[in-house]
């Protein structure tokens, strides 16, 4: 469990370069940055969802959202063609609408993982409800939210903005991480982190990410004190990550650590030519 | 002199009294009385009112109820932060009772977050103690827990028992006598005047060299502005707990007593009265 991290530094230049390229397709993606606070990205994008509306007397829908207080569960895709939804009181139907989500990539340093952060809005300027978000993830990705908790989507405030969003929760990235950059360091692959991770988390949420970004946009410059690394839990040389400001760069190691699962060559990580990107070995023409 | 476990209890059974009136403009079909209640600290408003919405169901029809929601002076009040930081952020240097305002419609969707049951305050509750497991020994211990365990921290602070509480959270406070604490101490600083609604940062208890940080030292490296120099009048009030700790208190010891059942140290920073 010890490549799968990334410390704060080297998520913001995996962003930069995650940006330049968005720059050149012009899909939309910028960093923001509270006054005096950490940076995130942030993408706006039209999608589809199903979201609720009433249906009245005359069987006419409107676009209204009923507050509920029972609780909310889950439940499957058959039951939209049904006119009464789960837990409401009126008569209602879920149909298939355009919607206005606000994506947020933000740094967690609690979990030393990238979070996805997003909200959505029909086009009247109603927020979706937890249960709408719900029923908009693809079929193909329910199965995988319903079996695997770690995987959930909930409804959080934003750590910089103090605003309702729905997250999906970071508490177990490093289980998809670690195989994907294990497998790229064994293989001298380039691998940007936030890249890979947005591919994995973004589908779920209606979030594509076009190929071009998989071959295109490289690791952040690759030396040995900027390799995403966790600070300081497994021993490393002292100049290896850097550090929170306030620690020193490596705390006396005396207590068990877990053994180390992948491997950690400390000085043959691929060193890429200074500053330029370049594609990776395996790199297809760019599409 | 005080022992040390007895700080325990004074946090837990914290209490704020309470005033709770109906919003003027909600649709009754006779007069609310404003309800009283003596609002456990460390709790959650949402956990707690359920005496409060039966109270003002009485006077209201079934159709005019929505999801119950509370605003203190204007200022929309976030359930999933625990009643005693709301109050020392919003309400400190007012009059007792605590007056609150209740409400049953026009939700403030993009302020708050819905509670529909408990089990959102149980997700959002166990979510924070795995968090500040995360941070203190990299979710090892709560790892290491059983689900049942997990279900008794809960059940400890929605029935209000100290003692079935501490027994699994006396785990989460323990840590390997070589590292001398925590390997980061789990924390929010709140700000009343600013965009961003906490700062919470990476910062060890010890450092390598062996000097134990202290309050002042967390304050000094996150949020300097909270410290005022020698010369200058006390611009701040530095709150946790509703009490001013000493600025030398050693940040592990802030920790291991004066954290929140979900372990994290929630700290209000607010303007000092001037008077």
């Amino acid at each position: 469990m010890s490549s799968c991290f990334l410390d704060e530094e080297t998520f913001c230049q995996c962003c930069q370069l995650l940006l330049q390229h968005s720059h050149s397709l012009c899909d939309g993606w910028s960093w923001e940055q509270v006054k005096g606070s950490e940076g995130y990205l942030r993408k706006t994008a039209l999608g589809t969802g199903r979201t609720r509306c009433i249906l009245d007397q005359q069987g006419n829908s409107s676009d209204q959202h009923q507050e509920r207080t029972f609780s909310l569960s889950f439940h499957n895709d058959e039951d939209d063609e049904d006119d009464g939804a789960v837990c409401c009181i009126q008569e209602e139907s879920s149909s298939s609408s355009v919607v206005q989500y606000e994506y947020h990539i933000l740094y967690s340093c609690s979990y030393q993982t990238p979070v996805l952060y997003f909200r959505a809005s029909t086009l009247e300027g109603r927020s979706l409800c937890l249960e709408e978000v719900w029923d908009s993830v693809h079929p193909n990705y329910r199965q995988r939210l319903q079996h695997r908790p770690w995987d959930t989507i909930t409804q959080q405030e934003h750590p910089l903005l103090g605003q309702s969003f729905f997250v999906l929760h970071p508490c177990r990235t490093e289980e998809f991480m670690m195989p994907v950059l294990k497998a790229a360091l064994e293989e001298h692959r380039q691998v940007n982190y936030i890249v890979t991770w947005l591919s994995v988390v973004g589908p779920v949420v209606g979030l594509d990410v076009p190929l071009s970004y998989c071959t295109q946009v490289p690791e952040p410059p690759h030396t040995p004190s900027s390799s995403p690394q966790p600070p300081s839990s497994s021993p490393q040389p002292p100049s290896s990550s850097p550090q929170p400001p306030s620690s020193s760069p490596q705390p006396p190691s005396s207590s068990p650590q877990p053994p180390s699962s992948s491997p950690q060559p400390p000085s043959s990580s691929p060193q890429p030519p200074s500053s330029s990107p370049q594609p990776p070995a395996l790199g297809t023409k760019p599409g | 002199m005080a022992d040390d476990k007895d700080v325990l209890r004074d946090v837990w059974f914290g209490r704020i009294p309470t005033c709770f009136t109906l919003y003027q403009d909600e649709i009754t079909e006779r007069e609310a009385e404003p309800f009283y209640l003596l609002l456990p600290r460390v709790s959650y408003l949402t956990l707690v009112t359920d005496k409060v919405k039966k109270h003002f169901l009485k006077v209201m029809k079934a159709e005019d109820v929505e999801e119950m929601w509370f605003d203190f002076e204007g200022t929309p009040l976030k359930w999933h932060y625990p009643i005693g930081l709301l109050f020392d952020l919003h309400a400190s240097n007012t009059a007792l009772p605590w007056s609150i305002t209740v409400h049953f419609k026009n939700f403030p969707e993009r302020d708050l977050l819905h509670c529909p049951s408990n089990s959102v305050i149980e997700a959002h509750f166990m979510s924070s103690i795995k968090e500040a497991d995360a941070l203190k020994h990299k979710s090892q211990v709560i790892n290491d827990m059983q689900k049942k365990d997990h279900k008794q921290l809960w059940m400890g602070l929605q029935n209000d028992k100290f003692d079935q509480f501490w027994a699994m959270n006396r785990k989460l406070m323990e840590y390997p006598t070589e590292e001398g604490g925590f390997r980061y101490i789990p924390f929010r600083i709140y700000l009343t005047m600013s965009d961003r609604p906490f700062i919470q940062k990476l910062f060890r208890p010890i450092s390598s060299d062996g000097y134990t940080h202290t309050l002042g030292d967390l304050l000094k490296e996150v949020y300097p502005m909270a410290i005022s120099s020698d010369d200058e009048s006390k611009r701040y009030q530095v709150v946790i707990h509703g009490i001013e700790p000493l600025l030398e208190t050693p940040l592990q010891w802030l920790s291991e007593h004066l954290s929140h059942p979900d372990n994290f140290l929630h700290i209000s920073v607010i303007p000092a009265p001037s008077d």
